[in-house]
């Protein structure tokens, strides 16, 4: 008790922060852990079910579409945003301006500041049809224009290129961080064993690179579940049944359709395969050796 | 890489084919910029011309104005200003006085309070939307700007981003003034606070952007209109075409100057940005 005198002005700075994680972080958890389990009514008593909720997620052919549109679209994501940001960093490291470097970083950076809605909203308008800049230059080529985002064929890919577009300078902008910081010595002691400039890029600056890899895979696998913002801003009626994930699946569920429990219980299922997924990751990669 | 060798004819080959692919690789970044900027410069008729247009066509300030007064944008830039500056202050705040208590030695019961922050960090925050939605209901915050501030009003990853802002200031300079007397709010007011300056610099600016772009909790707790804040003003705006129920059609300039408004005080902010961003990544990724 003496202790908690001591400190009590340290305890009451920490009040405001542990009561916010409680009632918006815990209580929500547990609250939804509950909902899970129970039909969940605006009005009377709420009966507890059992598994129902989720059996109902799991039986729901619906589901399983946006599963797997979750994993396809996810996967596509993740892969492009891997491999992009990494060759970006190796080639502007290649460039031997630094003003050109400077501003390339500087402008491919920027659509990672602004939110899908202004970019969704951005590429909706110029891969519009009629107007849209990107049909347009596909007819001064002399094609026909396509319609991007009311085509089963182009939907899941116009979803994985736009993110590729707006995290790359992110992605790219931690790597270049990582290449600043290796030790100039290895680069010295490759050149004197007569290293090219291939081989230095293969032998020295990727290896050197490999916990910053581990990084920006594990940030980005967690994204994969999540995605919801892009598909809510880009979707439409025609291409649903292509890009609806599960984020979009649940939101609909519960507060459109207004079936709380199995809504909730689907994003249970989301909560315990990301620790699933993080599990497994983490191991592949031996994310805790550095 | 001074010593390089660059003259070798291979070399500069690579070198220019490198330019060439960087640099093409800008232009998509830059035109898509240049397009919407240039449209929503232009008159109504002209924005909607099939054309390639990378500079205002018939130069106009009709879009803004029609977005900004007839459409009524001010209400959402409003709210919006009101949630970005309250939600960020709060969060800085309280951030940085949960960072301030983990610093502390000998506190009985911190690594307590620091496995319960890395456990929050561990929830999907996505994932627990509905309940979050039910109790933001039950607190009747539905369609509140209150329910929007409060989303993400103090994170795991600023606090520990604090912290380690916090780690760097010598602890032995806190005791000193203690054993002459200060408390802890002063030491942490007048002491911890002016020396992070980096540190608050990166949290604001972090917040301040993520605040201004705060979309989700906007379309979970928000239906009534007058509450609308900017992303999902716009987004009826630009994506909801036909849902706007409008008697008059909305052109392309308008759409576009939509988004020009709402870029205009990220861009303000940027050249800040870039340089607290990765240090901050950096340091509030650090666990240890």
């Amino acid at each position: 008790m003496r202790a908690v005198f001591k400190f009590k002005t340290l305890y009451l700075m920490m009040v405001p922060v542990l009561a916010y994680f409680i009632l918006f972080s815990f209580y929500p958890l547990a609250r939804g852990l509950v909902i899970s389990f129970q039909k969940y009514r605006l009005i009377g008593d709420r009966p507890f079910v059992g598994i129902e909720n989720y059996a109902s997620i799991l039986k729901d052919p619906f589901f399983w579409d946006v599963f797997r549109n979750t994993i396809v679209i996810g996967v596509g994501i993740f892969v492009i945003n891997f491999i992009l940001p990494l060759l970006l960093a190796l080639s502007l490291n290649e460039v031997a301006s630094s003003w050109f470097k400077k501003i390339t970083q500087m402008i491919v950076y920027l659509p990672h500041l602004f939110s899908w809605v202004i970019v969704g909203g951005m590429w909706i308008l110029m891969l519009s049809p009629d107007t849209g800049i990107i049909n347009q230059i596909i007819q001064l080529l002399g094609a026909e224009p396509v319609s991007f985002l009311s085509s089963d064929r182009y939907a899941r890919i116009v979803m994985i290129v736009t993110s590729g577009w707006k995290e790359m300078g992110f992605t790219c902008i931690l790597y270049l961080a990582a290449i600043v910081g290796i030790n100039p010595s290895l680069y010295e002691a490759a050149r004197i064993d007569g290293a090219n400039r291939w081989q230095l890029v293969r032998d020295v600056t990727v290896p050197q690179l490999v916990s910053t890899m581990k990084v920006v895979v594990m940030l980005n696998v967690l994204g994969i579940l999540r995605m919801f913002d892009q598909i809510f801003v880009m979707r439409n009626g025609a291409i649903a049944d292509k890009v609806d994930v599960i984020m979009m699946y649940t939101y609909q569920k519960g507060i459109l359709e207004f079936s709380v429990g199995p809504a909730t219980a689907a994003g249970f299922l989301v909560i315990l395969a990301t620790l699933i997924i993080t599990y497994i990751t983490r191991a592949v990669i031996r994310y805790d050796e550095g | 890489m001074k010593s390089f060798n660059r003259t070798s004819w291979q070399s500069r080959i690579f070198d220019t084919i490198n330019m060439l692919i960087l640099l093409l690789l800008v232009l998509t970044m830059i035109i898509p910029f240049l397009n919407t900027l240039a449209l929503a410069f232009s008159s109504n008729l002209a924005s909607m011309q099939p054309e390639i247009v990378l500079w205002p066509k018939e130069f106009s300030t009709e879009g803004f104005s029609t977005v900004w007064n007839r459409m009524q944008l001010y209400l959402p830039f409003t709210n919006n200003v009101i949630v970005t500056l309250v939600g960020t202050i709060g969060h800085v705040l309280l951030s940085s006085m949960a960072g301030y208590v983990l610093i502390q030695q000998g506190l009985p019961g911190k690594k307590w309070m620091v496995s319960a922050i890395l456990v929050t960090m561990m929830i999907p925050g996505e994932a627990i939307m509905i309940p979050m939605y039910v109790v933001n209901k039950d607190l009747g915050l539905l369609n509140t700007l209150s329910a929007l501030i409060l989303s993400g009003f103090v994170s795991g990853f600023s606090v520990l981003l604090m912290r380690n802002f916090f780690l760097s200031v010598p602890y032995e300079m806190a005791e000193s003034a203690r054993i002459d007397g200060a408390g802890d709010l002063r030491i942490f007011l007048t002491m911890y606070m002016p020396l992070a300056k980096a540190g608050l610099a990166t949290v604001t600016l972090f917040e301040f952007v993520s605040r201004w772009n705060q979309f989700t909790p906007a379309v979970l707790y928000i239906n009534d209109s007058s509450k609308y804040t900017l992303q999902i003003a716009l987004k009826s705006l630009i994506v909801d075409t036909d849902a706007t129920s409008s008697n008059f059609m909305i052109t392309t300039n308008v759409r576009m100057a939509g988004i020009v408004i709402a870029l205009l005080p990220l861009m303000i902010i940027y050249p800040y940005v870039q340089k607290h961003f990765v240090k901050g990544i950096f340091l509030g990724a650090n666990k240890e």
